[in-house]
């Protein structure tokens, strides 16, 4: 081992700086004894430290809340945030604004288009006839209802159709062979909703006549 | 003093060494393929058509699904790679440090050939879909009795190498060995607790939470105990060994030994933050893990402060390039693992690739490289020749860098991008901005730069191998032979229990500790009381430490003479942290343990479809667990019954279901109600057709996504026959079965499949593979098909009855019960 020849011997430093080498070697190793530096010391207690402060805080000062109550009311604002939005929105849409206003706006079906494309073809199908090409000229279906075939089980007015997206399949029916939607609202804004609803009456322009 | 002439046991390290390569290469090589897999679906199996010219026709091949392979992947790197390297190092330096031959020859054989069968028998049962579904305790139970019969081996071996010793004191490197054999022994025992339905196939004795809680407890440790500590010990024989000098501070050393004993087991938590784990074992989690920070780095100063005066080599030597990197990496990570510990920061990063990037950059930084550097260093010695190329070592450490910070960092950006868009809503804060598979695609390209540095990192290996192969080739193995002082029996091992535990920073440290446990658990003010008895104790031991530091040292120095009271305080330092946190959960009654939701129990079908779900290890991409975050209630659980994860939802399960990635959605509420006028057959969040789509072609489904095909689900049949065993065991757990005969649970299973496949065929189901069967054929052949289990469990995920809460009278040992934080 090549210490340094002028290091002192013995068991333990005993101050700071000081450097010892100590006199056991296990198969030719040599250790030496230092102080532990300051900064070490530092997280080292400091976090010790702030193991009892938080513990402290949390239990005996109620410092913090418990995460069940947190998020029971972070939801409960959003939900109140949801519905002021739906209300907002449904304060503005009307059939005849769905159909001669949103649906007439390029950019407005085109956002219908797009949302469309990511979150309803597993079911309605690309194409919206709730079918899928599988080559050979087979098609399958998907468990949606088609969109394009003029039969609107749920209504076949443009507000019946942003409210069964809106709230998904009623909760008395029996669904599309047993299968029922979501209910989207809970996932999307009411504006992507009515893009939506803009969507396919432009794709059905016969069902919602001007 | 007479001395004698001792040959070590080198042959038992040069098999260890050879095995860890060979290991090695093939648990890397499986890892990237997994890592190809999630970049492009046709690495599961697909691509073997294309590979064959179409002589293999195939979709998806059961065996090499990333569901399968990923703990083939993990398996072998921790226990076939690392294991072989620990074994190789330990069994290498504790004869040198002992100055005595190992113990048993035979046993160093049947240890050898032992793992090496066991590592096989995993090659061979993961593929094949038998796992016990919990993460690095995958193996089934013939296994794991196996795992134990060779682990005791190993530490009788070891011990036994002790007991012989001709040097009375023992060094720092054997300190972590010994940890590292009662710890392992202790986790891994508990966490595999099991009762076996078949020979293939267990169940675990915990369930939910409990099982959670152990699995981490586990899982966190073997981490800490299992690619921790071994590799520390041999790092403190073989850096100093490599740069010839001397070790930079003993009583670093001494600190950050008991430190890491002590406060790693209680760490585990920190990987169910956030979730409905209950509230102070999270804490414990995270306060713990903050304060593994300084004792980590501890070690890390220890290695780097030992290279200072060696900087010079830097340049010429690779071993001391691993070596440095390795302890670099060691302090990396070390710092990285308490930051997301912090419960905040887990919010983001829990779930996401972040999480992957960390043990990444301590297996491929810390571990690899340690393993590299020592294999170079222990190979001239071994077949007593030169390195065969020290330019090709220079080589396998420039790939193996910019393979691991390639890797990693592609980690850092894939994890915070998801965690980041997964949490964005839209303006106004009420509604998710991105779908989850959007966020998937975004990070596309991380996943395919993240293989090719698992590719460069594995290449730095193959160049190891062929390096190491050359060199053993050129010289000739050897065994050294030393002269040793033989050691008079008077001169260790004569410290009496009594002296070894009645000392004074035994007793200060004992009292201590349970004057800070009564803190935890007993009522207000009480708890107050104990801190101040714990601190008053600390601040006592301190002065008498100070007025005596001289008899608390000759007291170490004694006990490191005696290694059984020695090994005996590291169990005990080592076991306190999990009877604290684990034996309050087992005692609290499930009933009590619930929340306001309890566990709908399943159906026969349903278990059998469980059961498929776990084999095909869907709990490697999907989380059943919704934490207490809004992101996670506004993606998984919007609706007003559906919300966060509770405890009751789950408290059933064996194994637990929780999950630790999210390379899919969060599957906790995709079960549902019974179907209109349905018998059995429950419609949850999807339709059944959706999902019989889905594990045919997932993208169909959802397009964009990277979950592989399951043709073979199928045409496999759902194992009905084993039920009735599979429920008596479950009884035996405690899940409220019903009564049910050997035929009732057949004619049930029967029942609810033909039901599903019959909704199935009417909504015009289709299997491409078998265009002949149409309506009453393809119903009576789908009723078979394990799909349609998979499809019942799927659609009973999370579904739930109401209880009342439970009575007030506050369960023993929760710190949580009595003292809610006060709601402002």
């Amino acid at each position: 081992m090549s210490a340094d020849p002028e290091t002192p011997r013995a068991e333990y430093a005993s101050k700071k700086g000081e450097v010892v080498l100590r006199s056991h070697e296990y198969d030719g190793i040599q250790e030496y004894d230092q102080m532990l530096p300051n900064w070490w010391l530092f997280i080292f207690l400091g976090s010790l430290a702030f193991f009892v402060g938080y513990w402290v805080l949390y239990y005996n000062f109620g410092f913090f809340h418990d995460d069940q109550e947190v998020i029971t009311r972070k939801i409960a604002q959003i939900e109140e945030v949801k519905a002021k939005e739906l209300d907002e929105m449904l304060a503005k849409l009307t059939d005849d604004a769905l159909i001669n206003q949103w649906a007439t706006d390029d950019t407005v079906v085109a956002a219908g288009k797009e949302i469309f494309l990511s979150n309803c073809i597993a079911c309605h199908g690309q194409d919206l006839s709730a079918k899928i090409d599988i080559g050979n000229g087979q098609s399958v279906s998907l468990p949606g209802l088609p969109l394009t075939d003029g039969v609107w089980k749920y209504g076949s007015k443009p507000m019946d159709i942003f409210k069964l997206i809106n709230e998904g399949t009623p909760a008395n029916s029996t669904g599309h062979n047993g299968a029922k939607m979501e209910a989207w609202g809970q996932k999307m804004p009411p504006l992507q909703i009515a893009q939506l609803t803009a969507f396919l009456i432009r794709e059905n322009p016969k069902d919602f006549a001007k | 003093m007479s001395t004698a002439t001792i040959t070590y046991d080198d042959r038992t390290v040069r098999r260890f060494m050879t095995a860890s390569i060979f290991w090695g290469i093939v648990g890397m090589l499986v890892g990237v393929l997994a890592a190809t897999q999630l970049s492009w679906w046709q690495m599961n199996g697909k691509f073997l058509e294309a590979i064959t010219f179409g002589l293999v026709k195939s979709e998806g091949l059961s065996y090499i699904t990333f569901g399968r392979i990923r703990p083939l992947h993990t398996n072998a790197v921790i226990f076939a790679f690392v294991g072989n390297m620990v074994f190789a190092g330990v069994y290498y330096s504790t004869q040198r440090l002992c100055k005595v031959r190992l113990a048993s020859d035979w046993l160093s054989k049947i240890h050898f050939w032992g793992w090496q069968l066991i590592i096989v028998g995993a090659a061979i049962t993961l593929p094949a879909g038998l796992t016990r579904g919990k993460e690095y305790a995958e193996l089934i139970w013939p296994l794991n009795i196996a795992v134990v019969v060779i682990w005791v081996i190993f530490g009788v071996n070891f011990f036994w190498t002790l007991a012989k010793r001709n040097e009375p004191s023992l060094y720092v490197s054997l300190w972590f060995y010994i940890a590292t054999i009662v710890t392992i022994a202790l986790l891994y025992v508990v966490n595999h607790l099991s009762i076996p339905t078949s020979l293939i196939h267990s169940y675990p004795i915990f369930g939910g939470v409990q099982d959670g809680l152990v699995q981490w407890w586990y899982g966190h440790n073997a981490v800490a105990f299992f690619l921790t500590t071994p590799i520390l010990g041999i790092m403190y024989y073989f850096v100093p060994k490599a740069v010839d000098r001397p070790v930079y501070s003993y009583r670093l050393s001494i600190i950050h030994f008991w430190a890491l004993v002590f406060i790693y087991i209680w760490a585990g938590p920190h990987h169910l933050l956030n979730t409905s784990l209950p509230r102070w074992l999270q804490t414990l989690g995270m306060l713990f893990s903050l304060m593994l920070w300084a004792p980590s780095w501890a070690g890390m100063l220890n290695g780097l402060l030992t290279l200072r005066g060696a900087w010079d080599k830097l340049r010429t030597d690779p071993i001391i390039k691993f070596f440095a990197v390795a302890v670099t990496f060691y302090g990396m990570s070390t710092f990285e693992g308490p930051l997301l510990s912090i419960r905040s920061v887990n919010a983001l990063s829990h779930y996401t690739d972040w999480t992957i990037g960390h043990v990444h950059s301590g297996a491929l930084g810390w571990n690899g490289f340690m393993a590299a550097g020592m294999f170079y260093w222990l190979a001239p010695r071994l077949w007593s020749t030169k390195l065969w190329s020290t330019a090709m070592a220079n080589m396998h450490f420039w790939v193996g860098l910019v393979g691991i910070l390639l890797y990693v960092s592609a980690m850092w950006v894939a994890g915070i991008t998801q965690g980041l868009m997964l949490s964005e809503t839209n303006p106004g804060g009420a509604t998710l901005k991105y779908e989850f598979v959007e966020t998937l695609q975004t990070i596309h390209i991380p996943y395919m730069l993240r293989s090719f540095g698992g590719g460069l990192y594995l290449l730095g290996f193959i160049l190891c191998a062929v390096n190491i192969f050359m060199t053993a080739r050129t010289g000739s193995a050897t065994d050294a032979t030393v002269e040793v002082k033989l050691l008079q029996k008077e001169k260790k091992d004569r410290m009496t229990l009594s002296e070894a535990f009645g000392s004074d920073p035994v007793i200060y440290a004992v009292l201590g500790i349970v004057f800070m446990i009564l803190w935890f658990f007993l009522p207000p003010h009480a708890d107050k009381a104990a801190l101040i008895v714990a601190v008053i104790l600390c601040i006592k031991g301190i002065s008498v430490f100070r007025q005596s530091s001289k008899t608390w040292a000759e007291y170490f120095n004694r006990l490191l003479e005696n290694y059984l009271p020695f090994t005996i305080l590291i169990f005990g330092a080592a076991a306190i942290g999990g009877v604290v946190q684990i034996i309050p959960s087992l005692l609290v009654n499930r009933a009590v343990n619930v929340e306001d939701r309890l566990q709908l129990p399943y159906t026969p079908l349903e278990l059998a479809g469980r059961d498929i779900y776990v084999a095909e290890g869907c709990y490697n991409c999907h989380s059943q667990m919704i934490r207490t975050l809004v992101p996670d209630v506004l993606r998984y659980g919007p609706a007003k019954d559906q919300g966060y994860s509770r405890l009751g939802e789950s408290i059933y399960d064996h194994p637990y279901q929780w999950g630790s990635k999210r390379t899919g959605p969060d599957l906790a509420r995709e079960g549902g109600a019974l179907a209109a006028g349905a018998k059995s057959m429950r419609i949850g969040r999807r339709d059944n057709l959706w999902h019989f789509n889905h594990f045919l072609d997932p993208r169909q489904t959802s397009p964009g996504s990277n979950m592989p095909p399951y043709p073979w689900l199928f045409e496999a049949k759902a194992d009905l026959k084993s039920l009735p065993k599979r429920i008596a065991v479950q009884s035996t757990l405690g899940v409220p079965w019903p009564a049910m005969t050997k035929d009732e649970i057949e004619q049930s299973a029967r029942d609810q499949a033909v039901e599903i496949s019959q909704a199935l065929v009417k909504a015009g189901a289709y299997l491409p593979d078998r265009p002949d069967l149409e309506g009453e054929n393809l119903r009576r052949y789908l009723s078979e098909t394990q799909v349609v289990a998979l499809i019942a469990y799927v659609q009973k995920i999370g579904t739930y009855q109401l209880v009342e809460t439970p009575p007030a009278e506050v369960p023993p040992l929760n710190p949580d019960a009595y003292r809610k934080p006060v709601n402002r």
